[in-house]
């Protein structure tokens, strides 16, 4: 291989790092904001490096609004939600990835269709749904859902199940054990990347979700952070950018945190969703 | 004799396999049924009926249909932005993914890092990236506007806040969400994947780079190009209530009021839940047919190895 030109590698390094900054200029401006008084977020010209520190922004956040109870909330959403669908999920995909039934196609196709349904086109009539139920206001219409299995989680672990040999499903089946068996004492401690790579993605998904939240929980005690944030530290008149861009610091760091110590892993799962099914 | 007793043992054997694969699958049986599935047909009878959820449910035939594509109905606006909207943030957000990925593709050190920086916003929440924007673009303290100054445009337009440049504005937001991200790491794991013996045949018959990327790496990916185009398609008509609710609430007036956010309004602002449906039913019909046009024009315009 020829060795490229030193002013190539040098503009390639520019474009890289243009492209770069443009897209990590929210968060920047977000952490820049986050660390100014609401007369220094208008100062003008603005400021990329506040010449105050507010860190007392932060404190107020906590002290000020409802944080500590959206957190809680979340966190609540975000547990529940994960285990619900690791375990519904896992044992969905395993007949579509390793057994043969009459109907594989068919069921495989109609879950494929179901990721395509727009959320908002199924909203009302689950909505009525829980609202008999008297389960509106509440956790459950967030959590029981997932104890049936998503359509995007269920194809990534098929995808998984796939790479492991079927010959040792076989080989079990022959010395005796059925199919339960076979899929919690062989492919579950087999496939434990995928059961990490979906936690992640179902932890960040539940952090970062607004709509269903928005529909279904009303009262301030029951809200995630995501919903709560819509409304706290902007009223009709005032808008407090600096308490606002604290809150979002702490609304960007997990994700981005964890994005950073689990690349592979995440990558992994949201690629895999793009290879060949 | 025993060749039946086989043969009894053997289908036997099946019909148990078979209840066996269903057992498994029924979480997610039940769950299309109670979620998916059911809902939508329900949509399709509820959007036959005017409801308030208060009293009881009316059987009005075609009535929200009729109201909706009367000539003095916002419905017509609503189609407008929503078929704007979607067109246009489809071609950006794939074009930048798809730009994004041929970066990543440069072989140089500590790519790997730019990678990280090019991904880090798909991670954050929508709601964290609507603030964020709202103050990058806000008229009197907004970077954007100083940039422009800098430039020598004075007077910067209140971009969130004007009937033309709301969408725009929007759009451009939508290239630092989840999808965009998403569509640059298929991409650039699609691009590592092209035969690199094809590129050298190429160069020694002195292929120019635009002419080995028109002739090699468009063909070569043109059935993940066409994934994109479905993933970005559904995810404006899904993913867009999620960035366009906390930006612009569908403002100012009705001018970024797509209709994920048209039967939010009606379900659960005014509770008219027939219409609300009416308009789902809408949307349901939009998505099933430009998924259908986009898997028909793939077996036009896609190269497929096998």
């Amino acid at each position: 291989m020829k060795l490229k030109p030193k002013i190539t590698i040098s503009l390639q390094y520019l474009l890289l790092i243009s492209v770069a900054i443009i897209m990590i200029f929210p968060i920047l401006w977000i952490a820049s904001s986050s660390l100014k008084s609401l007369i220094g977020i208008s100062a003008y010209p603005p400021q990329l490096i506040p010449k105050e520190i507010h860190f007392s922004n932060y404190v107020d956040v906590f002290t000020r609004g409802n944080m500590l109870v959206y957190l809680k909330n979340t966190l609540i959403l975000i547990i529940g939600n994960t285990f619900a669908t690791l375990i519904s999920s896992s044992i969905v995909a395993y007949p579509l990835a390793r057994m043969n039934f009459v109907g594989k196609k068919f069921m495989f196709s109609l879950i494929l269709v179901t990721m395509m349904v727009p959320a908002t086109a199924t909203i009302i009539p689950q909505y009525i749904l829980f609202s008999k139920l008297r389960w509106l206001n509440s956790f459950l219409p967030l959590i029981v859902p997932a104890c049936f299995a998503f359509p995007y989680n269920v194809f990534l672990f098929r995808q998984f199940y796939r790479t492991i040999p079927i010959s040792i499903d076989e080989a079990a089946l022959i010395d005796g054990c059925n199919r339960w068996d076979i899929f919690i004492k062989i492919i579950v401690p087999m496939s434990r990347p995928v059961f990490v790579i979906i936690g992640l993605l179902s932890s960040v998904f539940w952090w970062n979700e607004l709509f269903l939240p928005l529909i279904y929980i009303d009262s301030d005690r029951l809200k995630p952070l995501m919903v709560g944030a819509l409304t706290t530290f902007k009223t009709l008149f005032i808008q407090r950018w600096d308490l606002q861009m604290a809150m979002s610091m702490l609304m960007i760091l997990p994700p981005i945190i964890l994005y950073l110590f689990t690349q592979k892993y995440m990558a992994e799962g949201i690629k895999t969703t793009g290879m060949k099914g | 004799m025993e060749q039946d007793g086989l043969l009894i043992n053997k289908n036997k054997r099946k019909v148990r396999e078979n209840i066996t694969a269903y057992a498994f699958l029924s979480p997610w049986i039940i769950g299309f049924i109670l979620f998916s599935g059911g809902p939508i047909i329900a949509s399709f009878l509820l959007s036959l009926s005017k409801w308030n959820m208060i009293s009881a449910p009316r059987f009005i035939w075609l009535g929200n249909f009729i109201e909706m594509f009367s000539a003095g109905s916002n419905f017509w606006n609503i189609l407008k932005v929503t078929l704007i909207f979607t067109i246009f943030s489809v071609i950006a957000t794939l074009t930048w993914s798809f730009f994004l990925a041929m970066l990543l593709n440069f072989k140089l050190k500590g790519i790997g890092i730019f990678r990280f920086f090019f991904f880090a916003p798909a991670v954050m929440p929508t709601v964290a990236l609507a603030f964020a924007f709202q103050l990058l673009y806000n008229k009197e303290i907004g970077v954007i506007n100083y940039i422009l100054y800098m430039f020598g445009i004075s007077d910067g337009p209140n971009w969130l806040m004007d009937n033309r440049l709301v969408i725009p504005s929007i759009i451009f937001v939508c290239l630092y969400t989840y999808t965009t991200g998403q569509m640059m790491l298929i991409f650039d794991a699609s691009l590592k994947e092209v035969p690199k013996e094809l590129y050298e045949a190429c160069s020694i018959d002195g292929a120019s780079y635009f002419q080995k990327f028109y002739y090699i790496t468009l063909p070569y990916i043109s059935p993940v190009i066409l994934f994109n185009l479905v993933i970005a398609t559904i995810n404006a008509f899904n993913g867009s209530f999620s960035i366009i609710y906390p930006l612009t609430f569908g403002g100012p007036g009705d001018a970024s009021r797509v209709i994920s956010l048209a039967i939010y309004d009606s379900g659960f602002k005014t509770f008219r839940m027939g219409y609300a449906s009416a308009l789902a039913t809408v949307l349901f019909i939009i998505v099933a047919s430009v998924a259908w046009l986009q898997f028909k024009l793939s077996n036009k315009f896609v190269y497929y190895e096998n």
